[in-house]
């Protein structure tokens, strides 16, 4: 069994790939350089951070009232005094010009009406033209004005008012670090991208300098070719997947509270789709340039549609079930769950099983229309 | 002049030819934006959360209730017998709430009642939403109970420019620049690269058109295909984003025309210093949609990339249309907001083009 094994004809096939992978620095250096940068560059750029809010303030009633309540804004972190206007008109053309992220204008019967302890109102005003920033400021505002009412009708009465009170504890990601979500996101999908854009290359290079002939005289079975095929680009991209979680993990401290087998495995099944893509992509195309083209159509949807980098629930209900159909998606899913979560395969098997059937169709149908192809 | 134009006609008859490329760069830039700007948002609504209510008093519902009231929300059932935390662990819910057994005993014995929010923090700002509505969520059930009496400061919200909070306001304008800063330099890198990798630069070497006279040819060929997907992308965002012009549009037209021609200008460049189509695709994807993905405010604030990172945005021509793209569409700013870009724009443009005609007459003398 063993002398089968080890005289099998794949092994000199195999061999022959990988030397030739390794003498293609441009392909090394594919597999290493971009994985390495798209962390770094995505989980430091992408960050919906809402801090700093540039506070445009018009106070008309300079009083030891109006004061209070701009201090307890300034206070916060969640926003900085960019200045004060003299007047609303003054403050909304700041507004718009994109001078402000905020505005608050406090009237000058402020003080009066708090003295009279009747409702003093004043106007805050938002630039939502981000809305996400937008109704963040929003949610602070209302908090900050909610703790202030609270502090004053302590003052005001000394019995103590019977309030619920949301206690909040964050789970998982307690210092609401956006690029351990970025992260987590990125690894399925820079996997399953290098592994098509690396196997398309060298399918098509094959095409393209017209050697596929030779292969085909050789003894070897067509199976046996595009095992020796993938096989190489599968055990060098294996590697990416240790390196994008030391990546993270040094980079930006995100942590790994699961199995890291796990982790791996479900990582080689996205690199085992990814090859699967890229073969598929390889035998509809004649040339490097036709093959990265076609990547145009293929990978968008992969991206977008994976909530690796936004979330699932913010897109439209219509397309929320489309992403069940992209194995990115569901690396993500495992890849949160293990790192972040910590959980293992007992509440993650879902999604395993959704990648592995993935995986098994790409790399069947590839196989499959590769096959036909050279015959 | 006559010369730039022959050159032109020939380029224009040889991108209709090649199928594959008119669709790429007619029908993909509509599909990519129109995938893109219903994909990517950060406004979530209807999340999933899950309640144990150990106290089940008319209180402790009327606290659900206002939980359903909000439309951030959506909540679940929770399997008898299992653990709230176990919900966010299967990510069958986003949070959980705990809401203790003697939550209706404190309040009416006057005292401070606490609610336990447990929130999956794994996507950092969907948490920090639903932290900010926590919050408000207590205060408002606090309202109604009428606990806390009239407040004494009351805070009109107003949301300017965007009432909605709707995010096709934000990313349409946006992604419309996206896709152009893609296509348009994708096409004109393909058909200057080809030229070095065919070797067909000679025949222009031996031919009586001089290096510049060629590359306006090209670029001018290439602006007519930028401005045709101008024209459909804009036509499709239009009605899918629901975008009309709130100010004055000229602005917008003229950096338009100024940003396809820099993008065309950067393609051309791109294209005429590396002689191999597959690595001139690569390096115009990269630089074009990776910086003006990530560099150019199109979904995450400037302000929080680290300043070692954020000076690159400044040469990133997407970042100034983006911000001329929002300010017509739906700031409303005008001329006075939005000068500085069709200066910065044409400044680019000119750097590009510079940098391309000299990497062309490169090209010519190695060839």
């Amino acid at each position: 069994m063993l002398e089968r094994i080890l005289n099998w004809r794949f092994w000199p096939l195999f061999f022959k790939e990988l030397n030739e992978l390794r003498r293609n620095r441009r392909l090394v250096g594919m597999m290493l350089v971009p994985p390495t940068l798209n962390l770094v560059l995505l989980g430091l750029a992408m960050n919906p951070e809402v801090t700093d809010l540039r506070l445009g303030i018009v106070d008309e009633s300079r009083t030891a009232e109006s004061r209070e309540l701009v201090s307890a804004f300034t206070e916060s972190k969640s926003f900085v005094t960019a200045g004060y206007y003299p007047s609303v008109a003054e403050l909304s053309r700041a507004l718009s010009m994109g001078e402000l992220e905020a505005g608050i204008v406090i009237p000058s019967d402020f003080a009066t009406k708090r003295t009279r302890r009747e409702v003093a109102e004043v106007q805050f005003l938002v630039d939502s033209v981000n809305s996400n920033t937008g109704s963040i400021a929003g949610g602070y505002a209302a908090r900050i004005i909610g703790a202030l009412n609270e502090k004053i009708s302590l003052n005001r009465s000394s019995i103590q008012p019977a309030r619920a009170e949301s206690r909040v504890s964050l789970f998982y990601n307690a210092g609401l670090q956006n690029s351990w979500f970025i992260v987590t996101g990125m690894i399925g999908m820079l996997l399953v991208m290098l592994g098509s854009l690396v196997s398309s290359a060298a399918m098509v290079k094959e095409k393209e300098v017209g050697t596929v002939e030779q292969l085909l005289m050789t003894p070897a079975g067509s199976g046996e070719i595009i095992l020796a095929k993938m096989a190489p680009i599968f055990l060098l991209l294996s590697l990416d997947i240790g390196l994008s979680a030391a990546v993270g993990s040094f980079v930006f401290g995100v942590p790994i509270r699961g199995s890291f087998g796990l982790l791996f495995i479900a990582g080689m099944l996205c690199v085992l789709s990814g090859i699967g893509i890229g073969t598929i992509i390889a035998t509809f195309t004649r040339s490097q340039q036709q093959a990265q083209l076609m990547s145009f159509f293929v990978n968008p949807p992969l991206s977008m549609l994976s909530g690796a980098t936004t979330p699932i629930e913010a897109m439209p209900d219509w397309m929320q079930p489309l992403t069940n159909l992209n194995p990115v998606k569901h690396f993500a899913v495992l890849a949160r769950g293990v790192m972040l979560k910590g959980v293992g395969l007992d509440v993650l098997y879902p999604n395993f099983l959704a990648l592995l059937v993935f995986t098994a169709v790409l790399v069947g149908v590839s196989a499959w229309r590769f096959r036909k192809q050279l015959n | 002049m006559k010369r730039i134009i022959a050159q032109t006609r020939k380029e224009l008859t040889q991108f209709s030819r090649d199928r594959l490329t008119v669709v790429l760069a007619l029908i993909l830039p509509l599909i990519l934006m129109w995938l893109i700007g219903s994909s990517i948002s950060l406004t979530v609504s209807d999340l999933p959360v899950v309640i144990q209510d150990w106290d089940q008093t008319p209180a402790s519902r009327r606290y659900i209730d206002t939980i359903r009231a909000s439309l951030t929300f959506r909540i679940v059932s929770l399997p008898v017998g299992a653990a709230p935390e176990s919900a966010l662990d299967k990510a069958e819910a986003r949070a959980a709430i705990i809401i203790p057994a003697d939550f209706e005993d404190n309040l009416k014995r006057g005292r401070e009642s606490e609610v336990q929010w447990l929130i999956d923090g794994t996507d950092a700002n969907t948490a920090n939403i639903m932290r900010n509505n926590a919050a408000m969520i207590s205060q408002a059930f606090n309202r109604q109970n009428g606990s806390s009496g009239a407040p004494a400061i009351d805070a009109q919200l107003r949301f300017w420019f965007n009432p909605g909070h709707d995010s096709s306001q934000y990313i349409g304008p946006a992604v419309f620049g996206l896709v152009l800063a893609l296509f348009p330099p994708l096409l004109a890198a393909l058909a200057m690269s080809r030229e070095g990798e065919q070797k067909t630069i000679l025949q222009v070497y031996v031919a009586s058109i001089h290096a510049h006279e060629y590359l306006l040819g090209k670029i001018l060929a290439y602006m007519i295909v930028a401005v045709a997907e101008w024209v459909l992308t804009l036509a499709l965002a239009i009605p899918i984003f629901g975008l009309w012009f709130k100010g004055d549009p000229t602005p917008f037209l003229i950096s338009s025309f100024l940003y396809l021609f820099c993008n065309v200008c950067f393609g051309a460049m791109a294209g005429a210093s590396i002689p191999n189509q597959a690595a001139a695709i690569q390096a115009v994807q990269n630089v074009c949609f990776l910086l003006s993905f990530l560099l150019s405010g199109f979904v995450f604030p400037l302000s929080n990339i680290p300043s070692w990172l954020r000076w690159i945005s400044d040469l990133v021509p997407a970042r100034y249309f983006i911000e001329v793209s929002r300010d017509v569409f739906v700031r409303g700013g005008g001329w006075p907001a939005t000068w500085h870009v069709p200066i910065l724009l044409a400044v680019l443009s000119a750097v590009f083009l510079f940098k391309g005609w000299m990497s062309l007459r490169k090209m010519q003398i190695e060839a």
